[in-house]
């Protein structure tokens, strides 16, 4: 049985090839039945994300699943070959297995260790599946990667820190009040940036946000959003004092949260801890705010610089999890070889008894009336001269199965008793 | 000094305790309905400790501040009538939480000025250090974890604050969570103390008649309860929280640890 991986992604093409080799959702199913039907191969699995596409195929040993994947590629597409042949990347074998438990578990990604993946991969398989073009091979390769994904998520921290301004931006709010239940959030100025926080925190159990922008309109659908109130822009410093978390994201020209004014409020507040998140550009607070006592100032600068370190966290624990699959792979190909031999032993077994049966077929008439104890022990004879001569070829099989050149000893076997 | 006098101090002490009780549940956060009792049973106290104050004045002849018993008393008479003044005009409460308790310990300090007959028998002796004792270890081990969550606080506090979120960042828990853990541990380290210390004054009055106040390791409990009311008056009243309250929970620690020395190990070295 051979695997083959042929694909490519972020790293290999630029989106204008990625946008044209991808498929949609829609085009899966069909697309599924002819890569199977290509000559000589048996099972396919296509997964098409943003930033990659990959397809595997299992065929026969004797074949070559090159060409047909080939062929599948330029029809689907309508592209020409050698234009495309400089991006896509090919595997085979162990190094396809590698590859395939790398991507399940977010190695490959852009951003290591991101979690969509896997989801992504699952549904390439169901879609698979659904189709009738994985079942066996393949579909043992795949199972695996995901309980090799899911041990990697668990043994190492790998996705644990977050990489992006907005779950950083969470993730401090945590590490500085425990629980965000009930914690109430300001929005100064509406940018995607900060709605995009602002979901994250509620989703986190923020309960009121609040929302104040210069253009009203704008605030108003913002609010909408997450069933916050609309304050006025010209009297949002009121707030201040009620609210635990604040998101500046507003295009004013110069500060309009200054220190002696937190000073007040935080008294006012007397001390509850509050956390600034500042993503203007120009900024919205003075950076002095960030030395006074129980407030927590975080600018776009600052952000940047935590989900640098996490990312440098994730690489770290990125070449525990290359261990793992290391391990993986090998125990994967060590189960699959087994799977070789198991059926040689089978076929063996089955040949010799049948050689044992048709001869005392063939002799049983010659030896006239036997007693029952008589007929007993020809059986016994026959079987026991089969078994010695099976236990030789059996137990060679057996320990050769882990062996890289385990499957030249099933071909030789193979051929010598005509199987 | 008057008998009379004393036992009419001791009515105004026991009045005072109500408020001390008041006090605790306010620093535990136990929603309580106790203010306006142990308001009551304050001015009450206040009366009676007039009484006991006018008794010795008239026995002595002149204003009773003759020794250290008497002057404590005059001066937690005074606050009281102060905070009796302060409350009615203002209508400022939040005071209580500190002056219940210290004009309490300073009426059961001036009650302290005649020695009793001593222990009717030994196992109530023994059995009432125990007590003291228990109490103490108690206290002395919520004051341990607020101290050690303190400092927990200050080292995350100091990653959050410059942005360094290196090293044991995300081995220690949230600045929240931390917070609440000094406030309760904090509180009821303060509870059991503040009974350890009633129930030591007690049994050192009881055991060493009027030269208890004397000892120094007396002073020095006496000294850090005095402290940790401070502490827990500020978190109370001004909010003082994060960074001030850890600083002030460690040093809270430090002083206990001066009060076990001079109770243990280094007794007769500070006593010299």
């Amino acid at each position: 049985m051979r695997l083959l991986v042929t694909g490519l992604n972020h790293r290999t093409a630029p989106v204008e090839v990625r946008e044209r080799v991808a498929f949609n959702e829609g085009a899966l199913p069909d697309a599924l039945l002819r890569l199977k039907s290509g000559e000589g191969l048996l099972e396919g699995m296509i997964l098409s994300t943003c930033n990659r596409v990959e397809i595997a195929v299992t065929c026969e040993d004797k074949s070559d699943p090159n060409p047909s994947v080939n062929h599948f590629l330029s029809q689907a597409h309508q592209l020409e070959q050698p234009a495309l042949a400089q991006y896509f990347y090919r595997y085979e074998g162990r190094d396809a297995i590698r590859h395939i438990f790398r991507v399940a578990a977010s190695l490959d990604s852009m951003v290591v260790g991101e979690p969509q993946i896997l989801g992504q991969l699952k549904g390439a398989y169901a879609a698979a599946k659904a189709a009738g073009s994985v079942n066996g091979f393949l579909e043992l390769v795949l199972t695996r990667a995901f309980s090799v994904a899911k041990r990697v998520r668990s043994e190492t921290e790998i996705g644990q820190s977050a990489v992006s301004i907005s779950y950083a931006a969470v993730e401090l709010a945590r590490e500085i009040f425990g629980s965000l239940a009930n914690r109430k959030v300001l929005l100064v100025g509406a940018g995607k940036m900060s709605e995009l926080a602002a979901r994250h925190l509620r989703r986190s159990g923020a309960s009121n946000i609040y929302v104040t922008n210069r253009t009203r309109e704008r605030a108003d659908t913002m609010a909408k959003l997450f069933d916050g109130k609309v304050i006025d822009y010209d009297k949002f410093q009121q707030t201040l004092p009620e609210v635990d978390i604040v998101i500046t994201s507003s295009g004013a020209p110069h500060y309009i949260i200054l220190r002696d004014e937190m000073k007040r409020v935080i008294d006012k507040r007397r001390n509850r801890p509050m956390f600034l998140i500042d993503i203007a550009v120009p900024r919205n607070i003075e950076p002095a705010v960030n030395q006074l006592d129980n407030v927590f100032l975080y600018d776009i600068d600052d952000l940047e610089k935590v989900i640098q370190t996490n990312l440098k966290g994730r690489l770290k624990e990125a070449e525990q999890a290359e261990e793992i699959i290391a391990e993986e792979v090998e125990r994967l190909v060590l189960r699959l070889k087994t799977r070789e031999v198991t059926p040689t032993i089978v076929g063996l077994q089955a040949h010799l008894e049948e050689i044992r049966h048709a001869e005392l077929q063939r002799m049983r008439g010659k030896l006239g009336a036997l007693s029952p104890q008589q007929e007993e022990a020809i059986e016994a004879l026959t079987k026991g001269i089969m078994n010695k001569i099976a236990h030789g070829p059996i137990t060679e099989l057996r320990k050769h199965a882990g062996n890289p050149d385990g499957l030249f000893i099933v071909d030789v076997i193979r051929n010598i008793f005509r199987l | 000094m008057q008998a009379t006098s004393i036992f009419w101090l001791r009515v105004a002490a026991a009045l005072y305790s109500v408020g001390v009780l008041h006090a605790m549940l306010t620093v535990l956060k136990r929603p309580n309905k106790m203010f306006e009792l142990s308001a009551s049973a304050f001015s009450l106290g206040v009366t009676f400790h007039l009484v006991a104050l006018v008794d010795l004045a008239f026995a002595a002849g002149h204003l009773p501040a003759d020794n250290v018993y008497e002057t404590l008393s005059l001066c937690g008479f005074l606050i009281a009538l102060a905070f009796q003044f302060v409350s009615w005009r203002y209508q400022f409460s939040s005071l209580s939480v500190i002056l219940f308790p210290l004009v309490f310990f300073m009426t059961l300090v001036g009650a302290t000025e005649i020695p009793v007959a001593g222990w009717s028998n030994p196992n109530v002796r023994n059995g009432w250090l125990l007590i003291h004792v228990l109490l103490v270890l108690i206290g002395y081990a919520a004051v341990l974890v607020t101290a050690v969550a303190s400092l927990f606080y200050l080292v995350q506090e100091r990653h959050l604050k410059r942005k360094s979120t290196g090293l044991f960042f995300d081995k220690l828990p949230p600045l929240g969570t931390l917070d609440s853990l000094i406030s309760n541990s904090m509180g009821l380290g303060f509870a059991f103390i503040t009974m350890a210390t009633i129930a030591g004054v007690t049994w050192a009055f009881v055991e060493n008649g009027t030269h208890w106040l004397g000892e120094a390791k007396v002073i020095i409990s006496l000294l850090t309860w005095g402290f940790y009311l401070l502490m827990v008056f500020l978190r109370a009243s001004a909010g003082w929280r994060g960074r001030k309250a850890a600083f002030m929970s460690l040093s809270v620690l430090g002083f206990s640890a001066l009060t076990w020395a001079a109770h243990v190990g280094l007794k007769p070295l500070i006593e010299k």
